[in-house]
């Protein structure tokens, strides 16, 4: 079974309210065994300890971009072990790897930014471990982005790498919990969380582009923070104009 | 079919740093050519064509394409989804893939 493509704005609208476990099975009923939880090794871990507490099989998949804090690589075993699931890990393909650092070396996305690198050792990898499913669920939440990341519903069509012939379903559960909502489940279930969160990350990526946040600052500013120059340097807000004019 | 590239200039005069890249990207595939116009996003003037635009369709990054065909408009903020609908030229999935902001895909 499958949901009704051209139903589906109107059926997560009606679902918005929902607890994130009931968007959850509503995913596994419609699409297993096509059907996966994509784990970035941060607080999305509650996800996987919802699906388990479901009972239902399901599939996590992962991407080792090569660049993970050994924090992250060891939760990851630590997941695995803790819900005897395996985990697919999805690699970069190694000669685009070998190209960008023999063209421009290890640390390219500090001076042409995250999206080359991004490109080859997350989205590619991305499209592969998409490619068999028709559906897949992941830890984006509204309140992790308000520019970006406000209007996420918990089901969505995926747009970007489904296609006509392909259609992609993208489950959010957690869209509309914020943070604290995430980490009051983890405590209440005793679920294993990444040890950088107790050092202050709060969004954790790849080493090298993750860093820790103060209180008070946004997770977003932990991610890329180097950008935000180039985010306004192609940014068409008159807002920009203004910012701009009264420098 | 007619292809409109809004592009921001800086206050230097130089493009955005999007905007070059996507022109040194139509530039590479030989396609350079298949843009009828050019419109220009002035960082200092909200006023400027290409602002008055992007405010008119509700884009907020450049660069942006806009194909005025059969009566219809429609927008392209992605180079490459430009090259492969409208341009009709293949796309590959490490292209695709350079396309892509993980920051905008959330959850990896």
């Amino acid at each position: 079974m499958a949901l009704d493509l051209d139903t589906i704005a109107a059926r997560a609208a009606q679902l918005a309210g929902r607890d994130p476990r009931d968007i959850l099975q509503i995913a596994l009923d419609e699409y297993a065994p096509s059907v996966a939880i994509s784990f970035s090794g941060a607080e999305d871990v509650a996800l996987i300890d919802m699906a388990a507490s479901i009972g239902r099989p399901f599939q996590i998949f992962s991407l080792d971009t090569g660049r993970l804090h050994p924090e992250t690589y060891r939760f990851l075993d630590t997941v695995r072990d803790r819900y005897g699931i395996p985990i697919d890990v999805y690699f970069p393909q190694p000669d685009a790897v070998e190209r960008l650092v023999r063209e421009k070396g290890l640390f390219s996305f500090y001076r042409d930014g995250h999206k080359e690198c991004c490109g080859i050792r997350k989205v590619e990898p991305l499209v592969r471990a998409l490619a068999p499913l028709a559906a897949w669920i992941t830890g984006q939440r509204q309140d992790q982005s308000p520019g970006t990341r406000a209007a996420i519903p918990v089901i969505q069509i995926d747009r970007t790498f489904g296609t006509p012939d392909r259609p992609l379903v993208k489950f959010n559960p957690l869209a509309r919990w914020t943070s604290q909502q995430v980490w009051a489940y983890i405590r209440a279930h005793d679920v294993p969380y990444n040890p950088l969160h107790d050092r202050g990350f709060v969004s954790i990526g790849c080493e090298p582009c993750t860093r820790p946040v103060n209180p008070g600052q946004h997770e977003r500013e932990g991610r890329w923070w180097w950008e935000e120059e180039t985010r306004k340097e192609c940014g068409l807000h008159a807002g920009n104009v203004e910012a701009q004019a009264a420098r | 079919m007619r292809i409109r590239m809004i592009k921001k200039t800086l206050v230097d005069g130089s493009d955005c740093p999007k905007c070059a890249e996507a022109t040194r990207y139509l530039e590479s595939r030989g396609l350079w050519d298949r843009i009828d116009e050019v419109v220009w996003a002035k960082e200092d003037d909200p006023s400027s064509p290409g602002m008055v635009e992007a405010a008119r369709l509700g884009v907020d990054r450049a660069p942006f394409f806009v194909v005025d065909a059969d009566g219809r408009e429609d927008v392209y903020t992605s180079v490459l989804q430009l090259v492969r609908e409208r341009l009709g030229r293949t796309v590959s999935v490490a292209e695709r893939a350079q396309d892509i902001d993980a920051d905008d895909v959330g959850g990896i």
